[in-house]
């Protein structure tokens, strides 16, 4: 059925925004948390905790995404674990990006100053506590421009989710231009909705950075 | 009879093949005030860390009210509570503001509701002359004397059993050091037990009922304050007097 280029890309790339949106909803999310449970257990792990931490970053971080996606794909239903195309991407996005996002937080809990852990010793937590009420609070707001930078990333690179078989916007904008021909119009539309996206990212951590600096710290600019 | 509640007995700590502290004995009674000083690593501030073991001791035991603080099976958070540490750079929890961080032990390690806590701070930030306006500032924003105030603060509303305090005044602009001195004096005379670390001798000669002076990784010389400043036995002891004198005058006696 051929109904024009326009009319049909338009009418089909709602659908393609919706998947989007929903994979991003969900990655963003999980793999900050396990950007913070990876980073934390490779500083306050005991050593079996840090080794195992430590191989996941090695790994997910050494594979090529397109790799993990076809492994994840192609490769788990040989041992018995079939993933759809849709939860395909989605852990394969979690299991990369919080593997960057872990490094952020590690060197964040790294460049805390060892004075104020010593404090929190001192008045007698215990080192969960210690994690929770003193070194994340400042870890994290210390990661987020790191942070920030991966999300940014698995914004675009949600489009990988499309080799996998994921009718997100660039799996729709690819079956459109193989029909119509139209690989000007289509990737430019493309890669304006990705370009609102991330700047929407952009601004929406600024102001998420603006929201947990500490008063006093901040070199003043202007 | 006053009852000890802190004895070290025969700590030694090496770093490498450097011996920091080479066998320290000492008591401290109920509601007594001690003083250590002595020259630059002498090994004071690592004594004190091997109080609360934020360091570890090599050999040697620690007592706080019987109970022995270097047994492996102790819980050390449980008594390192009960331990006030009041440090040399403050080391104020950053992200909080005054009073935040005077209430987080009691709540998170005393367990107290959070009205309990809130009274239990604002009690101690007004012992330490931190006045309410200043409560909800962080600690950035506040200056060094009312930072280590602050921090006097947190120790104090752990209800301690003992304060140390390490080199307390030695960060501080020298107009600001009066300010925290005060306060504790202040403590010292409502029989807070106190062991402070400081080159302030004013201090020592007229607040602490004993002077300990520590060089290379012993005490070489104790006694009331007045006469190990004045009339020290020890050459080494003299020496430092002596430079201490030259350095800020009489003025600080």
């Amino acid at each position: 059925m051929y109904v024009g280029f326009w009319p049909d890309f338009l009418s089909r790339l709602p659908y393609g925004i919706m998947v989007t949106l929903e994979i991003l909803t969900i990655t963003i999310p999980v793999s900050i948390g396990y950007g913070i449970i990876l980073g934390s257990a490779r500083v306050y792990g005991n050593a079996w905790i840090r080794l195992f931490a430590t191989g996941l970053v090695v790994t997910f971080r050494g594979f090529p995404l397109v790799v993990t996606l076809f492994l994840l794909f192609y490769g788990l239903p040989e041992v018995g674990v079939k993933l759809s195309p849709f939860w395909t991407a989605v852990t394969a996005f979690i299991l990369c990006s919080g593997a960057y996002q872990s490094e952020y937080v590690r060197g964040a809990i790294r460049s805390l100053e060892v004075g104020q852990i010593e404090a929190a010793r001192a008045i007698g937590m215990t080192k969960t506590q210690e994690l929770f009420y003193v070194v994340l609070p400042q870890a994290i707001p210390r990661a987020l421009p790191g942070i920030s930078n991966e999300i940014i990333y698995q914004i675009k690179y949600s489009s990988l989710a499309y080799l996998v078989g994921v009718n997100e916007i660039f799996g729709i904008t690819q079956s459109v231009v193989s029909i119509y021909f139209r690989p000007l119009e289509a990737f430019m539309t493309a890669a304006a909705i990705y370009l609102i996206m991330t700047t929407a990212a952009h601004f929406g951590f600024k102001g998420l950075e603006r929201h947990v600096s500490i008063p006093g710290l901040q070199i003043e600019i202007r | 009879m006053k009852t000890i509640v802190l004895k070290v007995e025969d700590i030694h700590k090496s770093y490498g093949k450097q011996e920091v502290l080479k066998g320290i004995f000492f008591e401290l009674k109920r509601g007594e005030t001690k003083v250590i000083a002595g020259p630059s690593g002498a090994g004071k501030s690592t004594l004190l860390r091997c109080i609360n073991l934020l360091t570890k001791p090599d050999k040697g035991r620690v007592w706080l009210e019987n109970i022995e603080l270097t047994d492996p099976e102790v819980d050390i958070n449980k008594l390192r509570a009960k331990i006030g540490f009041v440090f040399q750079h403050f080391n104020l929890f950053m992200h909080l503001t005054a009073i935040e961080n005077v209430m987080l032990g009691p709540i998170r390690v005393l367990k107290l509701s959070k009205d309990e806590a809130r009274k239990r701070a604002e009690e101690a930030l007004l012992r330490v002359h931190i006045t309410e306006d200043l409560w909800n500032k962080y600690p950035a924003q506040l200056s060094g004397g009312q930072q280590q105030r602050v921090a006097i603060a947190r120790a104090l509303a752990m209800n301690p059993v003992v304060i140390l305090y390490d080199e307390p005044t030695s960060a501080l602009d020298p107009e600001l050091v009066g300010e925290v001195l005060q306060v504790m004096k202040e403590l010292a005379s409502q029989k807070v037990t106190s062991l402070v670390v400081t080159h302030e001798i004013g201090f020592a000669v007229s607040v602490a009922d004993e002077l300990m002076f520590m060089y290379g990784g012993k005490i070489i010389e104790k006694g009331i304050p007045r006469e190990v400043v004045y009339s020290p036995r020890n050459e080494a002891t003299k020496r430092f007097f002596a430079n201490i004198a030259k350095l800020y005058g009489k003025q600080g006696t």
